[in-house]
This record gives structure tokens, C-alpha cells and sequence, in this order.
């Protein structure tokens, strides 16, 4: 391959805002927002993980077919997550 | 022997991109199998943590953030070196290509040497589960299974860096066999992608195990 996929350019923006994410989820984690923390840890964990894989792991820029198997994963992570909580939550019904 | 430095087209491939994009796709799927593996993991967290909170973020602010917080920053530096020798791989500098892999397998090391230094402190502090497992309050037993799961995940996790560690040094003896070039690099690539994955395991450890009960650490 003659042209590289990603910029170095892109490459340092990426990881200067996963350092800067890593410092506001730290931040973040100091202040007591209640049940929101764990949403909040969470959340900017999942931006992180999506700025990795699109960029680190070249995400955004494959095909479809290899998008789809990217996806695969996490989707199928998320039924199981998302059902086998609708089981433990309703317990307590 | 080390291959040539012209692509090796296989036969059963019509050209370079089709052979790559199969290997990446391989790759993929490889990598859905290790979502899989650590997904049991963290759906077991999700339940125990949901029928006992109080417990679970008690536990967390036992947490030694500095470590965990250099811990995380130092796997984003090696991501990031990762990504810069995918980089020279792609446009061919093996120099910076064998430079790249080095300075990323030494980031690992950091990693692991802080993470094994956690585990000892832990150690010392009887926060290892079973018959010497001491944590003050009335969760005790509940704060000990947020502890056998942080030991079994990062663990997991420590065992995976281990062997990234073995493949970024494989590609470096690879490398400077003269295994790669601009036209053939996909093992780079491949061990890029599980390099990656690795990191991104960790920033959902680092939230749920040292940033959930951050704020009630005591100091």
C-alpha cells in the first residue's frame, strides 16, 4: 500500500483527546453526582473505545464487511447484556 | 528463513487488497471471540454490582486511582506508538517501524510493572479474596466478590498484555529479519488491531473498577 490509511496528524489528535478524556473521566470521578457517576465512567469509556477502534483500529475507514464483523461483537454484547438485565431487574417485581 | 520482501500473493486470492482485507476480517472475528470472553466477565460485574452497589463502590474507592490513572495514560502512549509503527510499516521505514514496536512493548512493560506493584499493595492490604480477605464495614463478603472480579478481569487482562507483548517482539524479530515492506505488512496490522483491543478493555476496567467509587475515596 503506498498511501498510509490514517495521518499521523489524525493519529496525534486521537490520542491527545483520549489523554484529555482520560484526564475528565479522572475529573469527573472525583465529584459525587449519585447514580450518575457509573453512567458518566461508562459513557466516556464507550467515547474512548469508539475514537480508538475508528481511528487506532482504522474503523472508519474499511469496508462494510469488516465494519460489519466490527459491529458484530458489540452488538451481540449488548443483547446479552440488555436481556439478561431485563431478567435480574424484574426479580424484584 | 525470513520471507522475501515482495508480497506473497496466495493462490486463492485474486490480489494484495482482497488477501489483506481477509486477513483483517479474520482478525475481526477473532476479536469478536475475546468480546465474547471478557463480556461474560463484565456481564457477571454488571449483576453482582446491581444487587449490591453500596458494596461495589465501597470496593472501588479502595482503588488506588494514581496507579490506575498512570496505568490507563501509559496503554493510550503505547496505542498511540502502536499505531505510529502501523504507520511506518505502511509507508515502509522499517527503522522507525522497529523503533515504534520497541518503544510500545516497553509502555506494556510500565503497564504490567504497575499493575503487578498494584496487586502486592492489594496483597499487603489482605484484599486478596479467601480465608485472609479483610475489608472494614458490614459489606465485607459483598466488597470480596468486587474484589475476586477486579483480580479475575484485570488479570484476564494482564494475561492478554502478556501475550502482545510475545507478538510485538515476534514482529520486531520479524521485522529486522526484513519480513515487511510497504507492499507487505499485514502482521503488523493484525497485531496493531489486537494491541488495540487490549487498551480499549482496559478504559471500560479503568471505569468501572477505579472511577465508579472515586468519589468517596478517602484519603
Amino acid at each position: 500500500m503506498a498511501q498510509p490509511v490514517v495521518s499521523r496528524k489524525t493519529y496525534a489528535l486521537t490520542f491527545g483527546t483520549l489523554l484529555g478524556l482520560t484526564a475528565l473521566t479522572t475529573g469527573l470521578g472525583f465529584i459525587d453526582m449519585g447514580t450518575l457517576n457509573t453512567g458518566v465512567a461508562v459513557g466516556l469509556a464507550g467515547v474512548k473505545a469508539c475514537l480508538i477502534a475508528g481511528f487506532f483500529m482504522h474503523g472508519f475507514y474499511e469496508s462494510r464487511t469488516i465494519r460489519i464483523a466490527m459491529i458484530a461483537g458489540v452488538v451481540w454484547f449488548l443483547f446479552m447484556i440488555s436481556l439478561t438485565l431485563v431478567d435480574y431487574i424484574s426479580r424484584f417485581w | 528463513m525470513a520471507e522475501p520482501l515482495a508480497l506473497i500473493l496466495r493462490e486463492q486470492f485474486h490480489e494484495p487488497s482482497q488477501q489483506r482485507e481477509t486477513a483483517t476480517l479474520g482478525m475481526w472475528i477473532f476479536i469478536s471471540t475475546e468480546i465474547m470472553l471478557f463480556g461474560g466477565l463484565f456481564l457477571a460485574f454488571t449483576v453482582y454490582r446491581m444487587y449490591y452497589p453500596r458494596a461495589f463502590i465501597a470496593g472501588s474507592a479502595d482503588m488506588n486511582i494514581a496507579l490506575g490513572a498512570t496505568n490507563t495514560a501509559a496503554l493510550i502512549c503505547s496505542s498511540f506508538t502502536m499505531a505510529l509503527g502501523v504507520h511506518s510499516a505502511e509507508i515502509g521505514s522499517r527503522r522507525f517501524l522497529n523503533l515504534f514496536l520497541a518503544l510500545t512493548m516497553v509502555l506494556g512493560a510500565v503497564f504490567l510493572g504497575i499493575k503487578f506493584t498494584e496487586y502486592y499493595l492489594h496483597y499487603l492490604d489482605h484484599r486478596v479474596p479467601g480465608p485472609g480477605f479483610f475489608f472494614a464495614g458490614a459489606d465485607a463478603s459483598k466488597a470480596e466478590m468486587f474484589f475476586l472480579l477486579y483480580f479475575i478481569m484485570t488479570g484476564l487482562h494482564a494475561l492478554h498484555m502478556f501475550v502482545g507483548e510475545g507478538i510485538l517482539f515476534s514482529m520486531i524479530l520479524r521485522n529486522r529479519a526484513g519480513s515487511f515492506s510497504a507492499e507487505y505488512h499485514t502482521p503488523v496490522v493484525l497485531a496493531g488491531l489486537y494491541w488495540h483491543f487490549v487498551d480499549v478493555i482496559w478504559v471500560f476496567l479503568f471505569a468501572i473498577f477505579y472511577i465508579e467509587g472515586l468519589h468517596l475515596h478517602k484519603w
